[in-house]
């Protein structure tokens, strides 16, 4: 892991003015908390990719028919499966987390001729957004709400 | 590869800007109550019987807006491009930089490819 990354990797065609060093992977990055957060940032894109694809297989399923609705439900009870979506929930509760602190700091400092509100603003809206959301998408799916 | 990478690179980051934002935002509240509370008995599965999740997945909102589509459409597709794009740059991060072309259109092209199969499993409902 200590070999560096190819220095042009994911970069812009035309190199800019300021001369930067190519990246490189620690070789200790599983000790050092800022790079292995941000590999395990990166690595919550394999939980993603893989809920999407249970997520789709259930629309299919339902759209099949009850039979196999019910068998897809029935599937989810395996320890395994729950055991996936604990590890799903861990995921994106980590990337909501460091998302929503990293969001604000992403501003431009002006949005045409208006200032972006301010950082903590944004920071505290995103979570009402979420939990909100997160509320009602619960609610509506264990049938407390419609 | 990685030139036309480069050159669709907007419409990447959107989908993935879009996959952690709204993407996070929708699979929170549906892992909690389809991935755990249901199967564990916390919730009663008859909240999401075959009938009743049928009928929110078609559900409209004032009779025109097809709410219940829309929202699994984007609960299907946007963490795709959330997965492919942090994949790849996870490969990149481990040394995989000489093959980031091939493997960046191979994730990008599965994220499509799941993306259209969702689409059209979703309007098919």
């Amino acid at each position: 892991m200590g070999r560096p990354a190819h220095p042009h990797a994911m970069a812009p065609p035309k190199p800019g003015r300021t001369r930067t060093a190519p990246p490189q992977m620690p070789s200790t990055w599983w000790s050092a908390p800022r790079i292995r957060n941000y590999l395990l940032f990166d690595a919550t894109g394999i939980v993603y990719y893989l809920i999407s694809f249970l997520a789709i297989g259930m629309v299919q399923a339902l759209g099949r028919g009850p039979g196999a609705w019910d068998a897809v439900m029935t599937r989810l009870q395996h320890p395994a499966y729950i055991a996936f979506h604990v590890l799903c929930l861990v995921s994106v509760v980590f990337v909501a987390i460091r998302f929503f602190s990293l969001f604000p700091k992403a501003q431009p400092k002006m949005i045409g001729p208006l200032k972006p509100p301010p950082a903590s603003l944004i920071h505290v809206a995103l979570y009402v957004v979420w939990f909100g959301i997160t509320a009602v998408m619960t609610a509506v799916l264990a049938g407390v709400i419609f | 590869m990685r030139a036309f990478l480069l050159k669709i690179e907007p419409l990447i980051w959107l989908m993935f800007g879009q996959g952690i934002l709204i993407g996070t935002m929708l699979l929170t509240g549906w892992i909690l109550v389809v991935g755990l509370l249901i199967p564990l008995g916390i919730v009663d599965a008859g909240a999401l019987s075959y009938d009743r999740a049928y009928s929110l997945a078609t559900a409209s909102l004032f009779g025109f807006v097809p709410i219940g589509k829309l929202v699994l459409a984007a609960l299907l597709v946007l963490p795709l491009w959330k997965g492919a794009h942090h994949v790849r740059s996870l490969h990149v991060d481990f040394g995989g930089a000489e093959r980031d072309g091939v493997v960046g259109m191979l994730l990008y092209g599965i994220a499509l490819v799941g993306s259209v199969v969702g689409v059209v499993a979703v309007v098919g409902l």
